[in-house]
């Protein structure tokens, strides 16, 4: 049997679809979550059957207006699909609304079941939904469930069983409709239709357009002074709690282990083993992957913050407290959802700009939403907080107001070149009900998350670990690299020229730049090809790094001004992402032109942005400024000189047009 | 008197419908009419339920940003949607 999941935005149908099938996508606490295709197996304790039960999610979400606009995506779904069934998943919370929805449903010629959701928090509000008056209305069977705390879900799946087959006639029959106007018209009666069965089956304690304690909470954390400190605080407090306290404190007994592994391996490796091999076994791999893995404590516990911040409802208010700001730069409030997918991984958040209607305004948000940082830039920026600022907790925040800020000049340059002088696009946000975040969905996300990355790091990154390992140990003619003459090096000889144009950056050593090239592979690999060019296995613990390096400061192994590690940072987190994140461009923005510009944009970015912080930042901490400034200007000067041709030659070229 | 007062009054001299960033905050208003030349902005309003004879109440002003109730649902809308929606 297969049974279709269809309802409307932030109805809970992720979250049901994980309750039904036992998996764990993301949920969040708003409209728009799902952007694929899914589809799953019903856990086999909910029905007694024998036959197989196949969901499939309908992928309904592409904006926020679910009804006349995405009948037809409805329709074609189901002709394609052939379900036998159909959940029509709606919050009870809201009838008036989704019900205009179950009406389209009904009259597709698939039995439909209406699973009312959020049942819990209707008998909360004391609001009384009589769900007999509503089956008989509707002509369906109407179901109440709670899928967060698994609820009803049994009585449902049975009730698909019984409904299978079965003709229903739909109460609501819009006539054939010809032309635009008749539509409306019909769809008019629709939402009359609806209003009458509301009226008869709810009765609500307290109507839905009295002040509540949300909107008194919106007052604040929305307000238009208030709204940018309380977001910055939240970040500081996320960061100070993940990168600063209980994250590194997991993280010491993980190094402990990864310690140990590394001395139990060297001992286990008689003296017949090849040393080459036992170097790449150790340093290159161990050492290498170990390094990230090290990581992994702060990123999990910063994913468990983040996702207990999405499940309360607070990232929409994010989003109108942004709305007026990015609305300067040609963009909307809509933009934010991707930029805060973004700060889990850059992947999805540049499919989800799908939701953005306006072409101008969904290609500049894919191709700047990646200046986030992402889940695997997080060991990068633990990593240098860590070693050159105390772990400090500013770094992180500082990183992603950076990013925002970025984003947002990014989106005004790209609007300048572009020309674009059209209006700027309404915004409308739904903002769901505050809840108190889920541990357990919290729990599952950071799961998620670190799975991932653990992936990533014994894939990907140990690949990428063993490579390099390889290109330091050789020279051009397969030689082993001599003691002392590690400049000879495959690696060194490839990084050594690119390692040039960073003099002025503030880090022209080849041992960085080639971390930095490596990380446009994936950024996980900046901190993986540090170990190994610099031969440290351990980056968490700073004290053991100390007695690495003897009584040379610790900093000073990378041979790193403070200053010019945060320039590092700042280029290797602005700089373009990873491939697969560029591939992800590549199809959301499916133009060329705009993918060779946004990798030019982003490159130039960096650079920029480094070059400015290094230079500024030394001439402020010594009173000089750093190594090749005055090559630096010039690039720099040419790389905004291009920026500000290509506006003046499309400003030109459409006054022409005009004329 | 508030502004807000102040601005209906007037508009109804006039015999012009205001529009929601001139209504009192918690009064149940119904729309007399969406006006925009965007069709993409009628057909959105509509999607939630917002247009002529249906009832919006103003929940509160945050800087430009409107929340308004709408069938049984919060929503943030900008200025320019809530200047749209004729009441």
């Amino acid at each position: 049997m297969r049974i279709a999941l269809a309802g409307n935005p932030n109805s809970g149908k992720t979250t049901l679809f994980n309750a039904i099938t036992g998996s764990i996508e993301s949920v969040g606490n708003w409209p728009g979550v799902t952007v694929a295709r899914k589809e799953g197996e019903v856990k086999r304790n909910l029905y007694k059957k024998n036959e197989a039960i196949r969901i499939i999610d309908l992928p309904g979400t592409y904006s926020m207006s679910p009804f006349t606009l995405e009948e037809r995506i409805t329709r074609d779904f189901v002709r394609n699909e052939s379900p036998d069934v159909i959940i029509n998943i709606i919050d009870a919370n809201n009838l008036s609304r989704s019900l205009v929805y179950t009406t389209q449903l009904l009259e597709l010629g698939v039995p439909v079941v209406v699973a009312l959701n959020k049942w819990d928090t209707v008998k909360q509000k004391q609001t009384d939904i009589n769900t007999e008056t509503l089956s008989k209305q509707l002509n369906c069977p109407v179901i109440p469930i709670s899928a967060i705390q698994n609820q009803g879900l049994r009585i449902l799946i049975e009730t698909c069983y019984q409904i299978k087959g079965k003709k229903q006639i739909a109460p609501y029959r819009c006539m054939i409709v010809e032309n635009v106007e008749h539509v409306a018209e019909s769809d008019k009666k629709r939402f009359e239709f609806v209003s009458a069965i509301v009226t008869e089956a709810e009765k609500r304690k307290v109507t839905s357009d009295k002040q509540t304690i949300h909107d008194t909470i919106d007052r604040i954390v929305a307000n238009r002074y208030l709204g940018m400190p309380i977001f910055a605080i939240i970040l500081y407090a996320v960061f100070s709690i993940s990168q600063s306290t209980i994250g590194p404190w997991i993280a010491d007994y993980m190094v402990a282990g990864i310690d140990s592994l590394y001395v139990f391996a060297e001992s286990a490796m008689s003296e017949a083993v090849s040393p080459l091999l036992k170097t790449l076994l150790l340093d290159g791999i161990i050492g290498g992957v170990g390094a990230i893995v090290g990581f992994l404590p702060l990123i999990m516990v910063l994913f468990f913050m983040l996702a207990l911040l999405e499940d309360s409802g607070y990232m929409a208010r994010v989003a109108v407290v942004m709305d007026p700001i990015m609305k300067k730069v040609g963009l909307s409030g809509r933009s934010i959802i991707p930029m805060v997918i973004s700060t889990g991984c850059a992947i999805p958040g540049i499919m989800s700009t799908r939701t953005i209607k306006n072409e101008r305004e969904r290609r500049t948000t894919a191709m700047l939403t990646s200046f986030m940082p992402c889940g695997a830039k997080l060991p990068v920026i633990a990593l240098f907080a860590g070693v050159f600022f105390q772990e400090a907790a500013w770094v992180g925040t500082l990183m992603y107001f950076l990013g925002i800020l970025v984003i947002i000049f990014g989106a005004y340059v790209i609007r300048k070149i572009n020309n674009d002088t059209s209006k700027k696009s309404f915004f409308i946000m739904e903002l769901p009900e505050y809840r108190w975040p889920s541990v357990k969905r919290a729990f599952t996300s950071m799961i998620n998350q670190g799975k991932a990355f653990v992936t990533k790091a014994v894939t990907i990154i140990l690949i990428s670990n063993v490579v390099v390992q390889i290109m330091q140990t050789f020279t051009w003619q397969f030689q082993l690299v001599e003691e002392g003459l590690e400049a000879t090096s495959i690696l060194a000889n490839i990084s050594s020229p690119i390692a040039f144009a960073m003099i002025p950056l503030g880090f022209g050593i080849w041992q960085l730049t080639a971390a930095a090239v490596t990380g446009f592979i994936a950024k996980e690999n900046v901190v993986g090809t540090l170990a190994v060019v610099f031969g440290i296995t351990n980056f968490i613990n700073t004290e053991e790094l100390i007695l690495v390096s003897g009584s040379i400061e610790v900093a000073g192994i990378f041979g790193l001004t403070s200053v010019a590690a945060l320039a590092y940072l700042v280029f290797n987190l602005f700089t373009p992402p990873c491939f697969a994140a560029i591939g992800a461009m590549n199809a959301e923005l499916e133009s060329k032109k705009w993918l060779i510009g946004s990798i030019a944009f982003q490159l130039g970015m960096g650079y920029v942005l480094a070059y400015l912080i290094y230079q500024i930042g030394t001439f402020a901490t010594t009173g000089q400024l750093g190594s090749g400034a005055f090559a630096g200007l010039f690039t720099v000067l040419v790389l905004i000189g291009i920026v500000l041709l290509i506006i003046t030659k499309n400003s030109v070229e459409t006054t022409l047009k005009v004329q | 008197m508030s502004k807000a007062f102040l601005m209906k009054g007037f508009q109804s001299l006039r015999g012009n419908p205001m529009d929601v960033t001139a209504c009192e905050i918690n009064e149940l208003m119904t729309i007399k009419s969406i006006e925009t030349i965007d069709p993409e902005m009628r057909d959105f309003l509509f999607s939630l339920g917002c247009f002529e004879g249906r009832t919006i109440t103003l929940i509160s002003i945050l800087g430009s940003t409107y929340i308004v109730n709408i069938s049984d649902a919060r929503y943030s809308i900008d200025a320019q949607l809530a200047q749209a929606i004729k009441v």
